[in-house]
């Protein structure tokens, strides 16, 4: 899907009259900076509207017919000066046109050989500060050339002129020549081009210099006249050319200025209507000078001057003024090596790449950041527009080989429309999934190729947004949270048990049992203090004997108590009843000790004081306290 | 104030959440310093294949993630990722991923994988809390909680960043132990399988899950040994060991290993003999006591007979494999330096010094004894556990560095248990009306108060601690707690939060300086080098590169092939000449060296050069002896004296080519190794088989080119000039044709009724 977006979109929201984002414009154009179509209606407001409707149909029209070539046209004068100093090559004509023809003319055209045909990038014109509109057109009989028309800015009359300069951008317009060059050596550039413009009409008079921007030129074609003068070489003046003649000639020089190239510059831009809008760049460069042949020695490029003369430390990137929280990175982290300066119109970023960039290697980084979006985003109720660059500066003299600018607007954005100052070719549009999503965000994505400095410029974008939609998202989060815990009421109420709980042995009567068994273990223990009264009121050792039986009667019938009680509670392992375990072996123990020495004593084999010093031995008081211990 | 406190219950669990809540909050934003200073990325070597990993199962779905044969590694052999590796590391970060990206929260993988295992320190703290719990009392497991949530032994695998199997293993491993004493104390089958669950996901998560599969048995066993054998033990074991072992089978990179190794064999064994002495109790409610004596020894006997001989067998017919080399160096701290240099050369793997217990454990280390003591003194089953958890786990980290990881969640439970007795003893108020209660409690049922009153006695003993004693008791643990926390924190933030992978060094007026040579170098490798290159460099290096530079490398981190690992040595250690052969032979389009000497970096390839060259002999005696590397009186030194084996090899070369030109500073020679402090030996040589493709800034990464062939001696002729013209086969197939195709055969599109064209 390739469509000229070059007009088209203005020119439909001025046809339609019901449009409600005209409004929108009008109110805000004071703020809007340059577009001139926009600029005519801020101009011409009420009275001149209607006019240039009819115009800009006019224009529309014109777009898709095919443009006539007059030949009664001449260029009077051409002064062209080539900068080849940096990597493009920065053409200017200051061309003179004079109408010799009986008709007046709305247009004129410019041509480019057919074999500069693909590096063109930019061509742009204007009359002092008034730019003129230039649109690439095709002519018949002309088919492998390209053409510019060019709109004046009023017909020119017959036998009248006109002045205008016109400039044009190539890229990959300088070949490195030779190729490969060592880490010592200078980057020498070949420039191939036309010692004569070339141009539809015939040419009374013209002129050209070429900059080099420095004395070391190699070799350049003789055409005479032509002679080198300081940091370049001047071609002309050359009488009474042909229309298209060509003369090649090249100039052979030292090149060392950057020869970084962006294979791909992939530019998001993220509207937040909290206020922020973030930006990110992910980009990848590659030099494209003459590549590096052999090894590359760091000790070389630390302690010698002019090693590496032609490789790329680092950049500067201008940032916009208002931009924070930069972050400068690749898929394995950030990269360290760069400065930040914050100057009052800008912000300046030096950027460093990893390794330094010598010809034929590349690298690749993310560079982002966040500008509030006050400066961008105007509304006037829920219309809103955007005015952003569609794509910004990377490094001075930049190319971009291709660009792809995807424009993430906020979920709910609807009625969208674009238009680009340039022709761009628009993506199919997708979805963008982040927090808090539910239907996605609405993605528009443009691509172009060749993408010069002369193409930062503003985009526009119209979108209707319900205001009412920003509480979606805190609506979202309350409901989800509430959902949450209203689960958990819920769950935490529920019983999923396969069988019936038992009732309640864990807290209460468990305890309880516990409970019954210390005080079962603690009436058994005083059992002991019954024995040892008797012991000592009763003297008679059959009187004893019969004294002992119903204490011990009580002591059987507690320990049956207790131990039905223990195999109740043994089932769960427990520090208390571990304890009470403990402590009805020990009972047992204690029990023994009571039995023997009375048997003994009863039998005879022991006498009272021996009985009555067993029974508050050592051993017993022990055992006593260690069971008082384990029922506490 | 008073209508709350009335519900005791819900002040204390909300005392309860709370510590642990501000456990874990500290434990994750302690784990943090790397990523505040430094930014959020992947730590050291293993993570970065951890990491790459997680994202290729991330990017190609799980199932092709098991398929997965990389071809990046171990060049020309490739690595079965899928059956080497353990994927719980993976298969938890990937469905974390999973989760957040369905819920449209687009968090990067690597943040996941970054913040894993500090969020993994909190399951760990609560897993923690729980056991200990178990084992002694809620206020031990607090105490517990806190520990292990900021003590530097766990932390030091576990910062953000530090993204590897024992971040989430620690938690594995505490929590399949909670789950294994609560099922030995309820004997439910729930709990058990339990158990066995959280068993499987530590089997998937790391290699140290045979520690559990040999402190379980070794728990059952010492139960059996003191009498202690009961149902539940027998129902929680049996339910453990069946289930764990069809579990633990799953993984593929354990496989059958559970019943064909011998490190698994201790838990078979347990489980033969806690069915022996199940039936033998069986029998002894049904045999007379004679009877049973005779059986007794008879079954005994032959069941001990049957399983000796059958393991003997079996191990001898080769079904069940012998140790593993790191297994006999536990046993054996010499073992590895002898015959298995390459796990020697792993610093983790070396003995651990009384140093690092201090470092790593601190207050804990002193402490841990004494809660060791209580739990010995009131024993009862889940404290077996935690005895012999302490005693095993003290054995292993003295033998491993690397394993103070598993002794450090023992030692903070039982300080914690410790500690908790302290305050117990210490804090408690003087209760003297709680006393009178008690008192009158017991009056109800118990007139004679004589033997009762033994005991207001002996806690009146206890009472008379007094209040300056406990004071200052109190007052100094506490100190010693705040010194541990204040350690801690000291010992994070300077020993364990670097990344290793960007160095910073502070500059004389305090300014940090950031050297990022080595993302510098892989950087250059992934953009500027071939899509397929090959990459020779030490092993150590082979992960980082796959994972920053993704470029195929010969040898990495997984040692899985020491051949392998020895040819790399080889090359290392021999000639140019010698070495070129080996390169050519092994494709190597780049050697990647770390080189100090320019910033005093330590950890370069000079320093581990003599590790390359014992590995290099281990294969390859007769070409490298280690001997020649050293002077005549047995010094490895660089500057002129040094033996010039050494100062011809590849890897000094490398090292050290056009270095001897550089003048650091005016002080200094040319050629001074600020690493060594020496003036290298050997200056102006030049390479002849190797061009340098790059040295980063500093200098600490040198990646050289291997010259084909073609480029020096013999020229390559374009095939159209050469006279003598090799014969090569061309098929006669098209493009069209190559598959084999059938005439008439009618397209097949899914979806649609095949049409004859």
């Amino acid at each position: 899907m390739k469509t000229p977006y070059a007009h088209t979109p203005t020119i439909r929201q001025q046809i339609d009259p019901t449009c409600t984002n005209f409004r929108v414009f009008l109110l805000k154009t004071p703020l809007f900076p340059s577009n001139h179509s926009i600029l005519r209606v801020n101009w011409e407001f009420s009275a001149m509207l209607i006019y240039t409707l009819i115009y800009s149909l006019l224009v529309f029209s014109n777009t898709y017919a095919l443009d006539v070539l007059n030949s009664d046209v001449v260029v009077k004068n051409v002064g062209r000066s080539i900068d080849i100093t940096s990597q493009l090559v920065k053409v200017v004509y200051q061309f003179t046109f004079e109408n010799k023809g009986k008709n007046s003319e709305k247009y004129v055209l410019f041509a480019v050989e057919p074999q500069f045909k693909d590096k063109v990038a930019f061509v742009g014109s204007q009359i002092k500060d008034f730019k003129l509109k230039a649109v690439e057109t095709k002519i018949q009989n002309h088919e492998d050339k390209s053409f510019w028309r060019i709109d004046l800015k009023s017909p020119l009359l017959p036998d009248k002129t006109v002045s205008f300069d016109v400039e044009l951008i190539a890229v990959k317009a300088l070949v490195p020549y030779p190729a490969e060059i060592t880490q010592r050596e200078k980057q020498l550039v070949k420039f191939s081009g036309n010692a004569f413009v070339y141009s539809p009409y015939k040419v009374l008079s013209q002129t050209t210099t070429i900059a080099t921007g420095t004395k070391n030129i190699e070799s350049f074609s003789k055409l005479q006249p032509s002679k080198q003068v300081d940091k370049g070489v001047s071609y002309g003046p050359y009488e009474n050319t042909e229309p298209f003649s060509e003369a090649g000639i090249t100039v052979h020089y030292e090149n060392n200025s950057p020869f970084l190239i962006i294979t791909r510059l992939e530019r998001t831009l993220e509207i937040s209507h909290w206020g922020n809008i973030a930006v990110e760049e992910d980009i990848d460069v590659y030099h494209h000078g003459a590549q590096l042949k052999g090894p590359f020695s760091r000790y070389e490029y630390q302690r010698e001057a002019n090693s590496g003369v032609a490789s790329v430390k680092s950049f500067k990137t201008v940032l916009p003024a208002s931009a924070i929280s930069t972050y400068y990175r690749d898929e394995i982290g950030n990269i360290s090596t760069s400065h930040l300066r914050v100057n009052s119109d800008s912000v300046e970023l030096e950027l460093r790449p990893r390794f330094p960039l010598f010809g034929g290697w590349k690298t690749h980084y993310i560079l982002g950041y966040n500008v509030p979006s006050y400066e961008y985003l105007f509304n006037s109720g829920n219309n809103y527009v955007l005015k952003m660059r569609l794509v910004d500066h990377v490094f001075d003299n930049m190319i971009v080989e291709e660009l792809v600018t995807k424009i993430i607007l906020p979920e709910g954005a609807h009625n969208i429309k674009f238009s680009v100052p340039y022709p761009v070719t628009r993506l199919p549009d997708s979805k963008h999934y982040t927090y808090l999503d539910t239907k996605g965000r609405p993605v528009i994505s443009v691509k172009k190729n060749f993408v010069v400095e002369n193409h930062i410029q503003d985009f526009e974008l119209t979108y209707v947004f319900p205001r009412i939609l920003m509480l979606q998202e805190p609506v979202l989060l309350v409901v989800a949270f509430y959902l949450l815990f209203l689960f958990v009421i819920i769950y935490i109420r529920l019983d999923f048990s396969i069988s019936p709980e038992e009732p309640k042995k864990d807290r209460t009567t468990y305890t309880g049992l516990c409970q019954k068994l210390i005080t079962h273990q603690v009436k058994r223990l005083a059992t002991f203090n019954l024995i040892d009264k008797e012991v000592n009121s009763n003297k008679n050792q059959n009187a004893l004997a019969a004294a002992l039986k119903p204490i011990n009667q009580e002591y059987k019938f507690e320990s049956t108590i207790i131990n039905d009680l223990l195999a109740k509670v043994k089932g769960d392992a427990n520090e208390k009843v571990s304890k009470l375990a403990e402590a009805q072996k020990l009972d047992k123990v204690l029990k023994e000790h009571y039995t023997q020495n009375i048997e003994r004593y009863i039998s005879g084999s022991m006498g009272k004081s021996q009985l009555l010093e067993e029974l508050n031995s050592k051993k017993k008081t022990e055992l006593v306290e260690k069971i008082n211990s384990l029922l506490s | 104030m008073q209508a709350p406190l009335s519900n005791s219950a819900a002040w204390k669990s909300l005392i309860t959440f709370t510590i642990l809540f501000l456990a874990w909050v500290s434990g994750f934003s302690s784990r943090l310093f790397a990523v505040i200073r430094f930014e959020s990325i992947i730590h050291e070597f293993d993570p970065w294949f951890n990491y790459r990993a997680t994202a290729y199962m991330v990017e190609h779905g799980f199932y092709n993630f098991l398929n997965w044969f990389d071809e990046r590694a171990w060049y020309p052999l490739g690595r079965i990722v899928g059956g080497t590796v353990y994927p719980g590391l993976m298969i938890t970060s990937g469905s974390i991923h999973y989760i957040l990206h369905s819920l449209n929260i687009p968090i990067h993988i690597r943040d996941i994988c970054v913040f894993l295992a500090p969020i993994f320190s909190g399951l760990t703290a609560i897993s923690t809390y729980l056991l200990t719990k178990e084992l002694w009392s809620a206020g031990a497991g607090l105490f517990a909680c806190c520990f292990i949530a900021i003590v530097p032994g766990y932390i030091s695998r576990s910062v953000a960043g530090s993204y590897d199997n024992e971040g989430i293993a620690i938690f594995a491993l505490q929590f399949t132990y909670y789950l294994w004493v609560k099922s030995v104390k309820l004997g439910s089958v729930y709990w058990a399988a339990l158990t066995a669950l959280s068993y499987f996901y530590m089997v998937s998560a790391w290699g140290g899950y045979v520690f559990i599969t040999n402190l379980i048995p070794l728990h059952v066993f010492f139960l059996l040994v003191m009498g202690r054998y009961s149902n539940r033990l027998l129902v929680s074991y049996s339910v453990f060991y069946i289930l764990g072992l069809i579990f633990s089978m799953q993984i593929p990179f354990v496989g059958f290993q559970p019943i064909r190794t011998s490190e698994h064999m201790a838990a078979l064994g347990v489980f033969v003999l806690l069915m022996a002495v199940a039936g033998l109790k069986y029998f002894q409610s049904v045999l007379s006591k004679s009877e049973f004596k005779y059986f007794f020894i008879a079954s005994s006997l032959i069941a001990a007979g049957t399983v000796f001989l059958s393991v003997v067998v079996l191990t001898y017919a080769g079904f069940i494999a012998p140790w593993s080399g790191r297994f006999y160096s536990l046993w054996d701290t010499t073992y590895a330096k002898i015959h298995i240099p390459i796990i020697a050369s792993v610093s983790e793997h070396q003995p651990t010094t009384w140093f690092s217990f201090f470092f790593d454990l601190h207050i804990l280390i002193t402490t841990f004894p004494v809660g060791l003591w209580y739990c010995i003194k009131k024993i009862n089953d889940e404290r077996v556990f935690v005895i012999l958890y302490a005693l095993t786990a003290v054995y292993f980290a003295g033998v491993m560095v690397r394993l103070m990881l598993t002794l450090t969640p023992v030692v903070c439970m039982l300080s914690g248990i410790a500690f908790s007795r302290i305050f117990e003893l210490y804090l408690r108020d003087e209760e003297v009306p709680s006393n009178n209660k008690n008192e009158s409690n017991a009056h109800l049922y118990d007139k004679a108060g004589k033997l009762r009153k033994m005991k207001h006695e002996q806690e009146k003993e206890s009472d008379e601690i007094g209040t300056n004693v406990r004071g200052i008791v109190v007052i100094v643990t506490l100190i010693l707690l705040m010194m541990f926390a204040m350690h801690c924190t000291w010992v994070t933030s300077n020993a364990y939060s670097s990344p290793s992978i960007v160095l910073a060094s502070y500059s004389s007026d305090g300014s940090r300086l950031i050297l990022d040579d080595f993302r510098e170098a892989y950087h250059w490798l992934s953009q500027n080098t071939a899509n397929d290159a090959r990459i020779m460099s030490w092993w150590d290096y082979g992960y980082q590169i796959a994972g920053m530079a993704n470029r195929t490398t010969l040898v990495d981190n997984n040692t899985w092939n020491n051949s392998h690992i020895a040819l790399v040595g080889k090359a290392m250690s021999s000639t140019e000449i010698e070495a070129y052969k080996v390169m050519l032979s092994l494709d190597v389009d780049y050697v990647l060296v770390i080189f100090g000497g320019v910033i005093g970096y330590s950890g370069d390839d000079i320093n581990k050069f003599l590790w390359m060259v014992r590995i290099a002999e281990g294969e390859h005696p007769k070409e490298i002896k280690e001997s020649d590397y050293f002077t005549d009186r047995g010094e490895f030194r660089v500057d002129e004296e040094g033996s010039p084996v050494l100062l011809n090899c590849l890897m000094y070369k490398l090292s050290y080519y056009r270095f001897g030109e550089l003048k650091l500073d005016y002080r200094s020679p040319a050629g001074y190794d600020r690493t060594r402090n020496v003036v290298i030996g050997n200056k102006n040589f030049d390479l002849t088989y190797l061009d340098e493709a790059y040295t980063t800034e500093h200098w600490l990464v040198r990646i050289y080119r291997v010259k084909k062939p073609s480029d020096f001696n013999r020229p390559r002729l374009p095939l159209s000039n050469r006279k003598i013209r090799t014969k090569s086969y061309i098929t006669k197939k098209t493009s069209r044709r190559k598959k084999g195709s059938i005439p008439g055969k009618p397209p097949v599109i899914k979806g649609k009724k095949p049409v004859r064209t």
